[in-house]
């Protein structure tokens, strides 16, 4: 199992739009909206720890596009018939799918650690050892309902479906759960909204933790809540469509 | 001690809704034989190879690979399989795909001799998604061959191969059948079958219509061809004793009569020449339309191709 997973890694570690998306560019916009914006908003009397809460909805936003990415590409494996030829090889069926799932959930940690080490050194954010080893614990752990959610995208939709599913799913858990701009801005429809989206609750975990605070019951409740259904979904669709099944 | 037989399918049936793809079959196929499931498309082929690897559930029937399970089989590396919708993944080289699949085999085939067979020596380094139709079916092929299985199942393998591609890939095969692996592969090429197989099963609407060598399904058909250049009017031929059907191209022309001599006695009263003329006994192509002809007023080839797809 071991060969099966780095060889995984290696191939998600040659997708530059994966390196791009998850890593470079939550970093980049890490240090854009804050030195740039952020720095207008601290002028303005705002919030000190504008960095800090930016830093944590960029991790939460580059975990949340290495742990999707990561995932659904399940569908890309179907499509060409590489999930199909492995069933006729000596490999256990299942492994396959155990190995994606430790796939998008180590993928995350690259995201986690490179926006942390910006937010740092970059934006002087200061936390203690604690702190910092807390927050990406908490978001490490968390970021399984976006693995449960990519495998089960990967696994209900063929290669088209996927890859429009990755970008319209990444942006929508970004844009209204509030990673890219603080939900306190928003009117209070989109308020009621963001609080529906299980990346509200997956940043909130981040937030209570650089806040000094233990992640709140509420947000692990629903974090795990959304897993529960995300799992129990991708369940029911490979019980009718095995991963070897012809996609279409 | 007795030998399992390599293949052993009993009373196979194959449902897709309402459709029956594979009707009650039975197939068995003793070790080091190479044989050739021939059928149209649509025919219940690939139903009849996939159920027998276990990638589903049959409806009804039996199936064993070496004695065990299809997924026992496969597992214990007894098995290597070619499919029709098999693939290779995206972002690797050759050399790490053939290198995860032969470690999974306690005694793989050695490297060098694999590429030499599959006829994929200098690729190893090549990017997967930068091969061609015909590479990456010889790299499929050597994945099937990795583990040097006893039984190997193959699927329309040379369906994206040029002509010196296919000749190359049955030189192998038969390299193999007399090295004892057992071969058993779907085609619809009747050349294939005829020039590769010790055996020939035929396959209509999910059931064999014909199981033997190629010669003696040829001699089911008891019409010979008699045929000849005529560059004038065709008329009259048709009306010639024993005369089924008036075929050829140009001027050739080709007669398929059950009785051959009548025929001739006829050709000849009737001409002052016959230039070309040649009687020949019928083609493994003849008797394969004569056999599977039979049966095709009951099936629906429209609905049993898109049913397939969708539930495969």
């Amino acid at each position: 199992m071991t060969d099966l997973l780095l060889f995984q890694l290696r191939r998600v570690g040659r997708n530059r739009q994966y390196v791009f998306f998850t890593i470079v560019l939550p970093a980049l916009f890490t240090v854009l909206f804050t030195q740039v914006f952020g720095a207008q908003a601290t002028a303005d009397g705002g919030q000190a720890d504008y960095a800090e809460l930016y830093m944590v909805s960029m991790m939460s936003y580059g975990a949340i596009g290495a742990a999707l990415g990561a995932t659904i590409r399940l569908a890309f494996d179907r499509s060409t018939g590489w999930l199909r030829q492995l069933r006729v090889t000596p490999v256990p069926s299942g492994t396959a799918l155990t190995v994606d799932v430790a796939v998008g959930a180590l993928l995350v940690l690259p995201s986690l650690v490179v926006v942390a080490l910006v937010g740092r050194f970059v934006n002087g954010v200061e936390l203690g050892l604690g702190s910092w080893l807390a927050l990406i614990g908490v978001l490490w752990a968390g970021s399984v309902v976006f693995v449960a959610l990519g495998i089960g995208l990967g696994i209900a939709l063929d290669s088209q479906a996927a890859g429009a599913a990755m970008g319209i799913a990444g942006t929508a858990l970004a844009a209204l759960g509030g990673l890219w701009w603080p939900v306190e801005i928003l009117p209070g429809g989109l308020v009621a909204l963001a609080h529906a989206m299980p990346s509200y609750w997956y940043a909130q975990l981040g937030r209570d933790v650089v806040s000094g605070n233990a992640p709140s019951a509420q947000a692990v409740l629903v974090l795990l809540a959304f897993t529960a259904v995300f799992c129990t979904a991708a369940v029911a669709v490979v019980r009718r469509r095995p991963l070897h099944a012809v996609a279409g | 001690m007795p030998e399992n037989p390599a293949l052993d399918v009993e009373g196979l049936t194959v449902r897709y809704g309402a459709t029956v793809a594979v009707d009650a079959l039975d197939l068995h196929v003793p070790r080091g034989q190479t044989v050739a499931l021939l059928g149209s498309n649509g025919a219940g082929k690939s139903s009849v190879l996939n159920a027998t690897l276990g990638l589903f559930r049959p409806a009804a029937g039996h199936v064993r690979l070496l004695g065990r399970a299809p997924a026992d089989a496969i597992r214990s590396g007894g098995v290597g399989a070619m499919l029709q919708h098999g693939g290779l993944p995206s972002e690797t080289k050759v050399g790490e795909v053939l290198t995860l699949v032969r470690r999974r085999y306690a005694d793989p085939w050695p490297l060098e001799d694999l590429l030499a067979t599959a006829g994929i020596e200098g690729l190893l380094g090549r990017g997967v998604d930068a091969l061609s139709g015909g590479q990456r079916q010889r790299v499929l092929l050597a994945l099937a061959l990795a583990g040097a299985p006893p039984l190997l199942v193959l699927d329309e393998p040379t369906s994206a191969m040029d002509v010196e591609g296919r000749q190359a890939f049955w030189t192998t095969m038969r390299g193999l059948a007399d090295r004892g692996h057992t071969v058993v592969f779907a085609t619809h090429h009747l050349d294939e079958a005829d020039a590769v197989a010790d055996r020939v099963v035929v396959v209509d609407a999910g059931r064999v219509v014909a199981d033997g060598s190629a010669a003696a399904i040829k001699s089911r058909v008891a019409g010979r061809t008699v045929s000849f250049r005529c560059p004038g009017s065709r008329d009259g031929l048709t009306g010639l004793p024993g005369v089924t059907a008036v075929g050829g191209v140009g001027e050739l022309v080709e007669l398929a009569t059950s009785d051959a001599e009548s025929t001739l006695r006829a050709l000849l009263a009737d001409r002052a020449s016959l230039p070309g003329l040649e009687v020949r006994g019928a083609t493994l192509e003849q008797a394969f339309l004569h056999l599977t002809t039979q049966h095709t007023t009951t099936q629906h080839p429209t609905t049993r191709t898109v049913d397939e797809r969708s539930t495969r």
